[in-house]
């Protein structure tokens, strides 16, 4: 994590005095990005650099959803199956990526190519149903928009 | 001064009260688990809702107590209908996941969610679902267990690392109704040294004492109120031993008169509602193997014959010295002057040094010298210097050894040595004359603290039969040797 | 056209989004004049006279929320703007990061400049995927032309505009839970009092807005609060802009004036429901939102008191439409779900209440209910209104006593017969996804 702190400096830059504690999430976003997950040693790390009790940082990381403590695949599917989304076709999307990847929600496959999740409203429901792959937003998942999407993550 | 009215009585609060401070300041209860005056107001376990009375122009309103700030003229219903509808209602809540395992629970007899259920519901719950599973013995520390179960999430443990022994070692992973209480992965709980507050300040079983493990059901036992030897602060505490009217014939009798725990006793004047682990581990003091026997010349002898030897030590010597214990009671130290004060050339030793890896000091309680009363024996006689045997007047020819702690070889060659002490270890056979003496549990007495703030002791126990009072033994040694035939 | 448009009244091209387009359009010409011509307590006032009430879902007036600040008290003000949109079927204040990310910039340098704001903040959520490239561009953007920084338009004013990133919690769009997430904690909200605009982030006195508030206030001060006030009704001035979605033929975001007709809207505007069965029911605003059926929605138009009269509100904006045939029971055990996954934990009502929703709406689904299963979801939402530390343990409290004061027969059936009066059905009939489930091959 030592790599990362000059980008970590130059976050503090625009905040106010006293906001140290502040730079947990963005850090642990950035390490997270770095790194694929976030690993105890970089707990350590941003606990000692931050000031801040190693034990916020833990319960931060167990808190928020998009933080993980272990590695997933090269693909991470989070399918949404809130309301919107359920209303147009998610339980199908969602039961179509089990069969095609071979893993339920929670697992990965074993070559650790792909992660399958379920998540709840991403704030994309008029293009409803949505699949988030890594960072990126992939909508209006019908059935021939989801095969092509699974065949250009195979290459 | 603010005027309020809590449940038809007059109330006159002070600025800046909750409501829950001016309710308890004035006598009216209200019941609650997160709460507690010496930590922060989290407001979450919502058992502590009072209403607070509308007017003509509207209803009144239902509203935790703990963090409503008085205001000129409210008048609050502790006990209304409404407010007995919503606390059974939370009550409810707070059950609905709870094991309810009482049958096997240390906590039961002082379990303030048992209380509040059999006087605010005393209903079986309505739901028909499984309660949410969690982990159920869960070391948290070498010292306490967790069941995350029974635990209501109140956070005050966690307040507690927080904000008053700031190890920062506890805190809550994850949310919902799968929320946590874990301890921090780096060790900082386990080297807490005020970590066992956590098991007093928990409202259910879900923190408990591993070294008093279903040792005992707590309505077996009372508390005694003592004073922690451990340090020069003396926090008060309760020794917990079994009633009288429940010591069991089949038991070992030790187990009659054994310290079962140790639990804080409230002093504003020196420990706050706080002590740390070490007054809890008061059994490991005072339960090491006693010394019963009087001695002579290594050899056990009868109490009485011992004390005519060492009167004749006493009063053949020409300059004697004394070891003063600074674990001595007031009572006793005084009793120790009026019959050497004058005659021995006395100093003060230190009975117990810091154990390796002990805690020195901090600003919470712990003080550096582990010895609970060196300050009232300095009014009297100067401490051991570094180099002792400067300590020794010229010619020393007996040393009065009182208490523990002494180094056997850096006293004057050639000196008789009279030892009194409790505790059995090797220097007892070195002594010209050993006496046994009774340790703190078994007497009651006073003790001086580093801010000269004076505590009473209470005795526990009945001391062994062949053990005498320093006190009583102190005058009886000034008294003229009887003159014999050899 | 749902009438006068206030924010979406430009054409949305590949570069509409970009500081250049949005200077020709006017942009940055209005902070320019307050900073040259106003004094911040006249720029509060013309805010307050607007009358413009939050779009975040609780429609408290912004103008009495920015009064309670109180300039020159030698403490530092903070602004944040709620970009968490978390609340399901919401997703307008995305249209605006992605297309409007300046008028929000300059929106929020007006505000700042009114509240005395030496630092601001822009709480995105942490998915947010082009909404945060395209606003944190604009930050910077908006730096490099001198628009944000130090002596903003040859001024004294100075602001400093920080994106900073949420991490997956629905929490973390409550105004409180907002805040101890910008410290760099869990996204836990607080007890009031005391109230933010007095003790908020860091303890210091906070305005926190959606951002489709802050947005119209550069419009507000640039035309003036009469002029505002002309759009809309008068108890709700101005625009919404609503989010719709599910079983609608076009889906998407659309500004509405206040007091345009409810009906109306879905029918013409949206082009109507998805599938031949027509019309059961609408969300108004937000899976938080008292469910009106079809046969309520057609008197009313939409703003706060019409469709509050009706027993319900506009919330976010986040509508949902429903199709006939859609089984409620299904319908209400993605929001339990969703409810009972978001909860922070922190309070007993809220934390043991969603659990046991979830519980006994899942048992139902898998026709193991009983009778009085129905009354104790009523109970369990009524133990949850008014006792809970944020708003949404009573949000799922309004959410599940509406769907099952509307649609009790559905949950009586299911319990009584052991399946869904309407096959379980959350899609449109005759317009389901498909594919693997059916196809089994």
């Amino acid at each position: 994590m030592k790599h990362l702190i000059p980008e970590f400096m130059a976050m503090r830059r625009r905040l106010p005095e006293g906001f140290e504690p502040s730079l947990v999430l963005p850090c642990l976003r950035r390490i997270q990005e770095d790194r694929g997950h976030v690993a105890d040693e970089d707990i350590d790390g941003l606990a000692a650099w931050l000031g801040v009790p190693r034990i916020q940082i833990e319960e931060v990381l167990s808190f928020y959803t998009q933080f993980r403590r272990a590695p997933v695949g090269r693909w991470h599917l989070q399918a949404c199956r809130n309301l919107s989304c359920s209303m147009r076709g998610a339980e199908g999307v969602i039961a179509h990526l089990e069969h095609r990847l071979g893993i339920e929600p929670g697992q990965t496959t074993s070559d650790g190519r792909y992660t399958l999740s379920t998540v709840e409203c991403l704030g994309s429901c008029g293009t409803a149903p949505v699949v988030m792959v890594n960072e990126t937003y992939h909508e209006d998942m019908s059935p021939e928009r989801l095969d092509a999407l699974l065949e250009s993550l195979s290459r | 001064m603010v005027e309020i009215w809590i449940d038809g009585d007059r109330v006159e609060a002070e600025d800046g009260q909750s409501v829950m401070q001016a309710a308890r300041a004035s006598g009216h209860e209200i019941p609650y688990f997160c709460w507690h005056p010496a930590l922060s107001v989290p407001g979450n376990c919502r058992i502590c809702m009072v209403e607070v009375e509308g007017d003509d122009a509207s209803a009144g309103w239902l509203d935790i107590a703990c963090n409503m700030p008085i205001a000129k003229g409210m008048h609050i219903r502790t006990d209304s209908e409404r407010v007995r509808a919503r606390r059974k209602e939370m009550l409810q809540l707070v059950t609905l996941n709870h094991p309810v395992d009482c049958g096997i629970c240390d906590k039961a007899g002082e379990c303030t969610l048992q209380d509040y259920h059999y006087r605010y519901n005393g209903e079986p719950s309505v739901s028909r679902d499984a309660k949410v599973r969690a982990t159920k013995h869960h070391a948290l520390s070498e010292r306490i267990v967790l069941d995350n179960e029974r635990c209501i999430l109140c956070s005050r443990c966690v307040r507690f690392t927080r904000e008053i022994s700031k190890s920062h070692g506890l805190g809550i992973q994850h949310r919902g109704d799968h929320s946590l209480v874990r301890a921090v992965e780096n060790g900082a709980f386990e080297r807490d040294p005020y970590s066992d507050n956590v098991i007093d300040l928990c409202p259910v079983g879900a923190l408990l004492s591993r070294p008093f493990l279903h040792k005992a059901r707590v309505w077996y036992l009372e508390p005694t109120a003592s004073i922690c030897p451990g340090c020069e602060r003396g926090c008060s505490v309760d020794i917990w031993h079994r009633k009288k009217a429940w010591t069991l014939k089949r038991l070992d009798p030790a187990a009659n008169a054994r310290i079962d725990r140790v639990t804080p006793r409230e002093n504003p004047a020196v420990n706050g509602p706080w002590i740390c682990n070490k007054g809890r581990d008061l059994a490991l003091v005072f339960e090491r193997p006693r010394a019963t026997a009087a001695m002579v010349g290594g050899e056990a002898v009868e109490l009485e014959a011992a004390v005519e030897r060492a009167r004749e030590l006493i009063a053949a010597a020409r300059h004697p010295a004394a070891l003063v214990s600074s674990w001595g009671s007031n009572e006793e130290l005084a009793a120790f002057h009026a019959a050497f004060g004058t005659r021995f050339a006395c100093h003060v030793k230190t009975d117990h040094l810091p154990e390796p890896g002990e805690r020195l000091e901090d600003e919470l309680l712990i003080k550096p010298d582990k010895n609970p009363n060196r300050r009232a024996a300095t009014a009297l006689y100067p401490s051991l210097p570094d180099a002792p045997r400067a300590a020794f007047p010229a010619g020393c020819d007996l040393v009065l050894v009182w208490g523990e702690g002494c180094d056997f070889d850096a006293l004057p060659p050639g000196a008789k040595v009279l030892h009194l002490d409790a505790w059995r270890h090797p220097a007892e056979f070195r002594a010209d004359v050993f006496l046994p003496i009774s340790v703190q549990t078994e007497r009651s007495g006073h003790y001086t603290n580093f801010a000269g703030v004076v505590s009473r002791f209470e005795a526990c126990f009945e001391k062994p039969a062949t053990v005498a009072d320093a006190e009583a033994l102190f005058a009886a040694l000034a008294m003229p040797a009887r003159v014999e035939a050899p | 056209m749902t009438g006068t448009k206030l924010l979406m009244n430009f054409e949305v091209t590949p570069t509409s989004h970009c500081l250049a387009d949005y200077r020709a359009r006017g942009g940055y010409a209005t902070l320019d004049k307050v900073l040259r011509e106003m004094r911040p307590e006249e720029v509060t006032k013309e805010v307050a006279t607007a009358g413009i009430l939050g779009h975040g879902g609780a429609a408290f007036p912004a103008g009495r929320k920015w009064g309670v600040i109180r300039l020159n008290d030698e403490q530092p003000h903070y602004l944040c703007a709620n970009a968490d949109e978390g609340e399901p079927g919401t997703f307008k204040d995305r249209w605006i990061l992605e297309h409007a990310p300046h008028l929000l910039i300059e929106s929020m340098a007006i505000a700042a400049y009114a509240l005395q704001v030496r630092h601001a903040f822009i709480y995105i959520r942490g998915e947010f995927d082009l909404a945060w490239r395209r606003i944190a561009e604009a930050v910077e953007g908006a730096y490099a032309a001198g628009w944000l920084g130090e002596g903003i338009a040859g001024s004294a004013f100075a602001l400093d505009i920080v994106v900073y990133r949420g991490a997956g919690s629905y929490v973390c769009g409550e105004a409180s839970g907002l805040l101890t997430s910008l410290e760099g904690r869990k996204g836990y909200p607080r007890n009031r009092p005391p109230r933010l605009t007095v003790r908020g982030l860091y303890q210091m006195p906070t305005v926190i807005n959606n951002v489709e508030t802050l947005t119209n206030i550069t419009g507000i001060v640039r035309d003036g609060a009469a002029a505002f006030r002309q759009v809309g009704t008068a108890k709700s001035p101005g625009t919404q802009l609503i989010s719709i979605s599910g079983h609608v033929q076009r889906p998407g975001v659309y500004e509405v004036e206040y007091g345009y007709p409810f009906a109306k809207f879905i029918r013409e505007d949206c082009g109507g429901v998805l599938g031949s069965l027509g019309l059961k029911c609408v969300l108004p605003g937000g899976i938080s939102t008292t469910v009106l059926t079809a046969a309520e929605i057609e008197p009313l138009v939409l703003d706060h008191a019409s469709v509050g009269a009706a027993g319900s509100s506009l919330g976010s904006g986040g509508m949902v439409v429903v199709a006939e045939g859609t089984c409620m029971v299904r319908f209400l055990q993605v929001l339990v779900r969703f409810y009972h996954h978001e909860s922070c934990g922190q309070c007993t009502p809220c934390r043991e209440g969603m659990g046991w929703l979830h519980r006994i709406v899942d048992r139902i689904v898998t026709g193991d209910g009983q009778p009085d299963d129905i009354d104790r979801l009523v109970a369990i939402s009524k133990a949850n209104d008014g006792t809970t530390i944020c708003g949404m343990g009573d949000a799922a409290g309004y959410a599940t006593v509406g769907i099952i004061a509307k649609y009790r027969d559905e949950f009586e059936y299911w319990i009584r017969n052991g399946r869904s009066k309407y096959g379980g059905r959350l899609e449109a009939l005759g317009h389901e996804w498909v594919r693997e489930a059916a196809l089994h091959g």
